[in-house]
């Protein structure tokens, strides 16, 4: 299982929003994301979502913040109402310089997982003495 | 003069954050695509001014900003506008996925933007959230909307700090003309999840918006405030 940008892999929607997106661009690139979750989810596949943590903070750019935390809003709302389907929609907020095998190894466990299902990951640490997201 | 600029201020809740506000001396330029706001306006009295503008627009901040200018220095902004678009995600249409974040999300952060260089410095910036940011059944394009506006709001707060404050009221069910359109059963059920045993009212969401547009809050930035009869603790 690899985390290519909004490519599902192996049963697995492993997306990641694009770098640099102003605000004028969260319409379409939200709307994408909508769609491309959704259709991952009814064809049964697991959908990861894959942030900077840096975003979730609301340490960068602002319509970076907004991004990150849409997607984080669209994988709870659809975790809640994929409970009778069993729809599977998690998110990992990582460090960019995490190693590529740790952040595979949590992409993996979240795919993997139902009762993971709405939950976010925050790893790096950086999120620790920080306001909960 | 101080002044602020309260949008979506025809209706309930933007109303009672005007009328609240002015009790705090300011002038509040009340914003909203309705003309409506004009008779608002009327009924608020003194230190209300209208502003109608569609904030979906690209041009609308300029027009906001220039009708605050007149007003007085812009001390507040409160992005109170939003709209509601609700269907099961899988019925949702991309049309109406993509109007309530251009109306909930774009539009008050383009506003913000813009806003940021004008306000006052010790002024503070107010977001609507909603407690459904939390997750929410049949709000999809809602909570993205809602809880990408948090995100931003704890990234302005970072940007502009310490010259401007930036915080976010996240209100659970009001009661409303809009939330009273639900139909009767379903609207108790929703009531019956709030442990304050009721909706709440549109002026103790001003109250909590008061608060952080005032100096009373002067060492709170970033922040969520969840107006919501305890329903985001609730099991």
């Amino acid at each position: 299982m690899t985390a290519a940008r909004g490519e599902a892999i192996a049963g697995v929607l492993v997306y990641e929003p694009p770098a640099e997106v102003g605000v004028d661009d969260l319409e379409a690139v939200l709307t994408r994301a909508f769609e491309a979750v959704r259709a991952a989810l009814e064809r049964g596949e697991a959908v990861v979502v894959v942030l900077d943590e840096r975003d979730v903070q609301g340490a960068g750019d602002a319509a970076a913040a907004a991004l990150a935390h849409g997607l984080l809003g669209l994988a709870r709302a659809l975790a809640l109402e994929g409970r009778k389907p069993g729809w599977r929609i998690a998110v990992l907020a990582a460090p960019r310089e995490l190693d590529e095998d740790e952040r595979q190894r949590w992409v993996g466990h979240l795919a993997a997982s139902g009762a993971a299902s709405g939950a976010l990951v925050r790893l790096g640490g950086e999120h620790v003495g920080r306001v909960p997201a | 003069m101080t002044a602020a600029i309260v949008t979506g201020a025809a209706g309930a809740i933007g109303r009672a954050i005007a009328r609240r506000l002015l009790e705090d001396d300011l002038a509040v330029v009340c914003v909203d695509r309705d003309a409506a706001v004009a008779d608002v306006c009327r009924e608020l009295g003194a230190g209300a001014t209208p502003c109608v503008a569609d904030l979906a627009m690209p041009e609308a901040p300029e027009r906001v900003l220039a009708a605050a200018e007149a007003a007085g220095e812009l001390a507040v902004l409160v992005n109170n506008a939003g709209i509601t678009r609700d269907a099961r995600a899988l019925a949702m249409t991309p049309e109406d996925y993509a109007l309530v974040i251009r109306v909930n999300l774009v539009a008050p952060l383009r506003l913000a933007e813009a806003a940021g260089p004008q306000l006052a410095d010790g002024g503070s910036v107010v977001n609507i959230a909603s407690r459904a940011a939390l997750g929410n059944f049949g709000q999809a394009n809602y909570v993205t909307a809602k809880s990408g506006l948090i995100g931003a709001t704890r990234a302005l707060a970072m940007r502009w700090a310490p010259r401007v404050r930036v915080n976010a009221v996240a209100p659970g069910l009001v009661d409303t003309p809009m939330t009273r359109a639900i139909p009767p059963a379903v609207y108790e059920k929703l009531v019956a999840r709030v442990p304050a045993g009721r909706a709440g009212a549109p002026e103790e969401i001003a109250e909590a918006v008061a608060f952080l547009a005032s100096p009373r809050s002067s060492y709170v930035t970033g922040q969520v405030l969840l107006a919501c009869g305890g329903r985001s603790v609730a099991g």
